[in-house]
């Protein structure tokens, strides 16, 4: 993510008679340009975050602020068993999910980056899961899970198995859900991997096929090591945005049964408002950006460890 | 690769487009069903209804919706346009001091890649502090924040790579800088608006967490939300919501067509081109 500045160039004084305020306005013109942006992101970023860590530093009742907490909140969630499991259940759903699809976007793009014929189609086809909003993404689930309505129920039955009810167990609902995610993002991978791909110089591989290297051996020695930047940025949007997995739970299971399906962002949504104390909310929210940011540093050490091994 | 290595290939594409779009198809066929053979098993619709359709506009309110999702959607996609693109062109054409391109197009990413789970108890107490919650007012002047941050990220990489020469040419013929971006640079970068402006557009729609939290009715509920509501507590409305899901898909699914070629980039934010 290298940032692109261009060198400014020297202004040419002299030329005509407003060069002199002319070179006043280019000075200031940058500042100009930028104000706008900048107050518009200070109201919905800076102070935001500002409202969110006082928010967590604030007791609530019955949505009211009512006093002051200390670090009460951040405590309270420190001993709170439920945080502890939701915190289980959603560093289990991005580990599964994004390693798998990491692995099946990358095997595509290498079943795919070859197709002349129709690429532009089966490219449309596959990315169409991630394009659509996540509360679709959602519905199309719940309507092919669902016990009564659904696909998958009538498909078990007729092949003479039980039916197996995905969202109404612990165990199939959890993995029902890890499947939709892959479903909706293994084309980022795949889309990403396939840019990395395409950007590949082919010289050195066919050199090396010359000299009767077999496919296996020219990926893992050549491609994948010039790949893996490229996957490293696309692991870690993936990771942040995982984390952050909100809408297609909210429809499907709304965390349940039980807790299976509870991820942090689920619970921190319902304590926050189903039970109106944002001070609570805030807090677990505050907690998972810091978990968010070691997973993306843990990430990005492993990718450049990895990158450090395949150079050997 | 020999014959059969080719068929195994193709077979394989195959399969993972039947993969990718079956759901949707299934979508499709519950949406056009009548309500008795919802329940009656996977099959196709026996007798294809539009009814599920008209009872989103006459019983659910979905007019309404989709009202409110393209004025809020059009609103702060366009403001944040106006807002990000001057901002993405001095970070792409000026160095400005201790760094500060650098800071500044790090702290558009950040912002963009919170997760806004984390953003929606801050928004939620600062709108309800200036009495926005329930407008489409107050969704507007969030998304017009976190699009500003998306497309100053996003121009800048479209704007950085316009050769400087042509600028350059323009002021030596006597353009000011104004003058120069608008005649000669805006043009050329049309296609990095249209598609930036696109990508926009796709994840202003679809979001449902903020639109969810900042509204309670019809008169600033965005599509996304309205789907949800035909979700109760003890009864789905199963066939609406299949219907109200292929509203929801359509628009998105024909823009992403278009955009195709940028959307890798739109969706790396630019990392990959």
């Amino acid at each position: 993510m290298a940032v692109t500045t261009a060198p400014v160039r020297p202004s040419e004084p002299g030329r005509r008679p407003d060069a002199g305020r002319r070179a006043g306005l280019d000075r200031a013109l940058p500042w100009l340009l930028l104000l706008p942006a900048a107050i518009t992101l200070g109201l919905v970023s800076v102070y935001p975050i500002y409202a969110g860590v006082h928010a967590s530093l604030t007791t609530y009742l019955y949505g009211r602020p009512v006093a002051g907490a200390g670090l009460k909140n951040y405590t309270d969630t420190w001993h709170d068993p439920v945080f502890w499991q939701a915190m289980e259940v959603t560093l289990k759903f991005v580990l599964i999910a994004v390693t798998v699809e990491t692995v099946l976007g990358l095997g595509l793009a290498l079943l795919v980056a070859n197709v002349v014929r129709g690429a532009r189609w089966i490219r449309m086809s596959i990315l169409a899961p991630m394009t659509v909003a996540p509360v679709v993404v959602g519905v199309i689930w719940r309507l092919i899970y669902e016990s009564e309505t659904g696909f998958v129920n009538p498909m078990f039955t007729s092949l003479g198995l039980g039916a197996p009810n995905v969202l109404s167990h612990e165990g199939s609902a959890f993995f029902g859900l890890v499947l939709v995610d892959v479903w909706e993002w293994t084309p980022l991978l795949f889309l990403i991997c396939l840019a990395g791909l395409q950007s590949i110089p082919q010289e050195p591989l066919e050199a090396a096929a010359v000299d009767g290297a077999g496919p296996v051996r020219l990926f893992f020695n050549h491609t994948l090591p010039l790949l893996l930047p490229v996957l490293a940025v696309g692991v870690v949007l993936r990771l942040i945005d995982a984390v952050g997995t909100f809408d297609q739970i909210f429809v499907l299971t709304r965390g349940g049964p039980g807790t299976a399906t509870q991820l942090i962002s689920i619970y921190a949504y319902n304590t926050a408002f189903n039970f109106t104390d944002y001070g609570h909310g805030a807090a677990m929210l505050i907690a998972l950006l810091a978990f968010a940011f070691l997973l993306v540093l843990v990430a990005l050490s492993l990718m450049r460890r990895a990158a450090k091994r395949v150079a050997q | 690769m020999n014959r059969a290595g080719r068929y195994a290939r193709w077979a394989a594409i195959a399969l993972v487009i039947v993969g990718s779009l079956f759901p949707f198809l299934w979508m499709l066929s519950v949406s056009l069903k009548r309500q008795v053979d919802i329940f009656g098993g996977p099959s196709l619709p026996k007798q294809p209804t539009l009814s599920n359709y008209t009872a989103l506009f006459t019983q659910y309110h979905f007019g309404a919706y989709l009202v409110n999702s393209i004025l809020i959607v059009g609103a702060s996609v366009l403001a944040s346009l106006l807002i990000g693109t001057p901002a993405a062109y001095a970070l792409a054409r000026f160095r400005l001091p201790r760094g500060l391109n650098g800071q500044a197009l790090f702290a558009a990413l950040l912002v963009r890649m919170v997760p806004p789970i984390l953003l929606v108890v801050p928004f939620y107490i600062i709108l309800a502090k200036f009495g926005l919650l329930n407008t489409r007012l107050g969704l507007i002047l969030l998304y017009t924040g976190i699009n500003t941050s998306f497309v100053i990220w996003i121009m800048q990489s479209f704007l950085a790579e316009i050769p400087t020469d042509i600028e350059d040419a323009a002021l030596v013929d006597g353009d000011s800088r104004l003058s120069a971006l608008r005649r000669i640079i805006l043009p050329l970068a049309s296609s990095g608006l249209a598609a930036t402006a696109i990508f926009a557009v796709i994840t202003t729609y679809n979001d449902f967490l903020i639109a969810l939290t900042m509204t309670s009715t019809p008169a600033a509920q965005t599509v996304p939300v309205g789907i949800s509501t035909l979700i109760g507590k003890i009864q789905v409305e199963w066939g609406p919501m299949a219907a109200g899901g292929i509203i929801g898909a359509l628009p998105i699914l024909i823009f992403a067509f278009i955009v195709q070629r940028h959307f890798v980039r739109g969706m790396t934010l630019g990392a990959v081109k």
